[in-house]
């Protein structure tokens, strides 16, 4: 009975103990099956992720494009300070790296020791070849080599604005470098590439020994981007803007080259401008791109548009004459640039004296929603689409804004801001006979497989904004006429017929005008048969203290012709 | 069965063992010397890069300009 009774707690026991272990089984397998199937993959994988390549920005160079931007490998020498236990590897491994990288082993020893506890300490920052060789082969432990890609910009800040520059998101989830101005961050997206992962297999002591190509996606290089940007014509247009402010004590200066028949921007400057490497010392009003972003009364440059809404709506014609009150409107409180007394005068001879009361006159002809048309037509008031990031609309008013003098105010260029691409742009449909054009820097993207995506675009020749005969009577006879006898001699050139119209224009400032500050540009082009291209000048604050002269003739109108006299030879000699 | 053939199939089993071995241990530094080319390669690279941005930045219309201004001989 005794034995019966032992045998029966005995398969009870070895039920429970099974059942213990039926119930650990499924335990295993079937609620924790999937954190030990990660368990097993991945004490078998590792991963590693692969950063794309950056894709380059070139200029479009003529024969062949520089490179304006790109990204390279830099590799940094690091400690992992845990690594490193007593004071005394510290100062071996120091005294060591002092002899390879040429750093002073009590500035390493202080770098470490600062941050003891840290796995990343950055002791150098791209090392050498024959560094990298004599660090491998030196075993040092807590020693290693980090290798990150970083951007270049080698035409330094000859093409800052343009080009832009690239830093960290503002997104605290990403940690990317991601473009923040100019064409790194208009074309992020073509330029980025897509990240890639790498998983292998691993042994025991989890060194690589295969690669999981069915769960490896490799890295595809980000695109490349061709602008329409040449660095030759912009270095021209630097060098003379820049001699400029510095002989006038300027507080900033934007010139702007364009192909009229395309709208493809050959040069953009910005001045002060920075180094796009280093931009991070640059202040907001270095990195500010005024060409695009700052809008400006544009003065008297503003008066060929005007005369050329008129012309085309039939409200002037070319014949007419307008009486410019002998130097004073008084009902309307306008007064000539250098008080001049004017008579009556043509509408061409308004253009090249540069006569306010006469383009006020134009303006009271028009009526305020002709002239409001009229200057919409050319695309002031809205952003011209430019590819530059942070382009600025300007400020036209609607016409139920404006007070009664505002009707002859816009046509000389006050009460309406602009901006120096949207002049430019302007100028550039007076130029091609009155077709629109989108400005544009980009002119194709080439993928990371070769393939080839035009981006810029002609203008649309079949269609016109204004009549052709309108434009060319502005460029070839009103505008030719500033140049010849007008307040643009300055801008003449030797070999080529230019043509043009300068501006000086009040600051506005706190609801009225800084009396003390003008800002002086000059708008134009040349050849006048067929214009080949088309620039902008536009000074601020010329100092006027110096006796030199503030105004678009004297301060602006040379640095056209400096860019001009060398841009024509160049595209003739590339053409050649 | 005979004890001959016991040895055989021993042998035969011992020998396909060392050769699965070896082919894993070939596989594996094929794979090194694969992903070390790649490194290598990697490094030219980056190489070339470097001399290429050089010679851009010496190609710098800028730094042109300047010798030219300062008459002297562009490098």
């Amino acid at each position: 009975m005794r034995t019966h009774r032992l045998m029966l707690v005995f398969h009870v026991l070895i039920m429970v103990v099974f059942g213990l272990l039926c119930w650990r089984v499924y335990f295993l397998q079937h609620c924790q099956a999937d954190f030990y199937a990660d368990e097993g993959y991945r004490s078998l994988h590792a991963s590693s992720r692969q950063e794309p390549q950056r894709g380059r920005i070139f200029d479009s160079g003529g024969r062949r494009g520089r490179v304006l931007a790109a990204s390279n490998k830099v590799q940094t020498v690091f400690v992992d300070a845990s690594l490193l236990g007593h004071w005394d590897d510290v100062m071996e491994t120091a005294a060591k790296l002092q002899k390879i990288l040429d750093i002073d082993a009590a500035e390493i020893c202080d770098t470490i020791s600062n941050r003891r506890r840290q796995r990343f300490i950055r002791v150098k920052e791209g090392i050498t070849e024959s560094q990298r060789e004599a660090i491998i082969s030196a075993n040092l432990r807590g020693v290693g080599i980090d290798v990150q890609w970083r951007r270049f910009y080698p035409m330094g800040d000859l093409t800052s604005h343009v080009v832009g520059f690239i830093g960290g998101s503002t997104d605290p989830n990403d940690w990317d470098r991601i473009g923040l101005a100019g064409i790194e961050r208009t074309y992020e997206s073509q330029l980025k590439g897509t990240r890639g992962n790498h998983v292998f297999l691993v042994d025991t002591r989890r060194y690589p020994i295969g690669l999981d190509t069915s769960r490896s996606m490799a890295a595809r290089d980000g695109s490349s981007v061709v602008l329409t940007i040449d660095s030759t014509i912009q270095e021209f247009t630097r060098s003379a803007l820049t001699k400029q402010i510095r002989a006038y004590e300027a507080e900033s200066g934007v010139a702007i080259v364009m192909d009229p028949w395309t709208g493809a921007i050959l040069a953009m400057v910005s001045l002060p401008d920075f180094d796009p490497s280093d931009f991070g010392k640059a202040d907001a009003g270095r990195l500010r791109n005024r060409a695009v972003s700052d809008p400006f009364e544009p003065g008297s440059i503003f008066k060929p548009i005007v005369v050329a809404a008129a012309l085309d709506k039939g409200l002037i014609r070319t014949t007419d004459h307008f009486y410019c009150e002998d130097g004073y409107y008084a009902k309307y409180r306008i007064g000539e640039w250098a008080n001049n007394r004017f008579g009556n005068m043509s509408v061409k001879a308004i253009l090249t004296e540069s006569s306010n009361i006469g383009m006020a006159k134009i303006g009271q002809k028009m009526g305020q929603t002709a002239l409001y048309d009229g200057v919409r037509l050319f695309g002031f008031g809205q952003p011209t689409g430019v590819d530059m990031p942070g382009e600025d609309a300007g400020m036209l008013r609607p016409p139920r804004e404006w007070s009664s003098y505002t009707v002859t105010r816009i046509p000389y260029g006050h009460e309406i801001s602009v901006t120096a691409i949207q002049v430019t742009r302007a100028f550039a449909i007076l130029a091609n006979g009155g077709s629109p054009v989108t400005p544009h820097m980009v002119q194709s993207i080439i993928d990371d497989a070769g393939n080839v995506t035009q981006v810029g675009r002609r203008a649309n020749l079949a269609g016109h904004l204004i009549k052709p005969e309108v434009a060319a009577w502005l460029v070839r006879e009103a505008m030719v006429s500033v140049i010849k006898e007008g307040t643009g001699k300055e801008a003449a050139l030797g070999k080529w017929q230019s043509w043009g119209k300068t501006g000086t224009a009040n600051i506005a400032m706190g609801g009225g005008y800084d009396s003390v500050n003008y800002t002086a540009s000059f708008v134009g082009g040349a050849p006048a048969d067929v214009p080949r291209v088309v620039t902008l000048v536009s000074i601020r604050k010329p100092n006027k203290a110096l006796g030199k002269g503030y105004s678009g003739g004297r301060v602006a109108a040379p640095v056209f012709r400096e860019i001009m006299e060398k841009t024509m030879a160049y595209l003739e000699e590339s053409v050649q | 069965m005979s004890r001959s053939r016991l040895v055989y199939i021993v042998l035969l089993f011992t020998a396909i063992l060392v050769g699965t071995v070896d082919m894993r241990i070939s596989s594996s530094r094929a794979f090194f010397r694969w992903r070390r080319a790649l490194v290598e390669q990697d490094n030219l690279k980056r190489q070339l890069m470097r001399k290429e941005l050089q010679l851009e930045e010496l190609l710098n219309p800028s730094v042109i300009s300047e010798h030219v201004n300062r008459g002297e001989r562009v490098p």
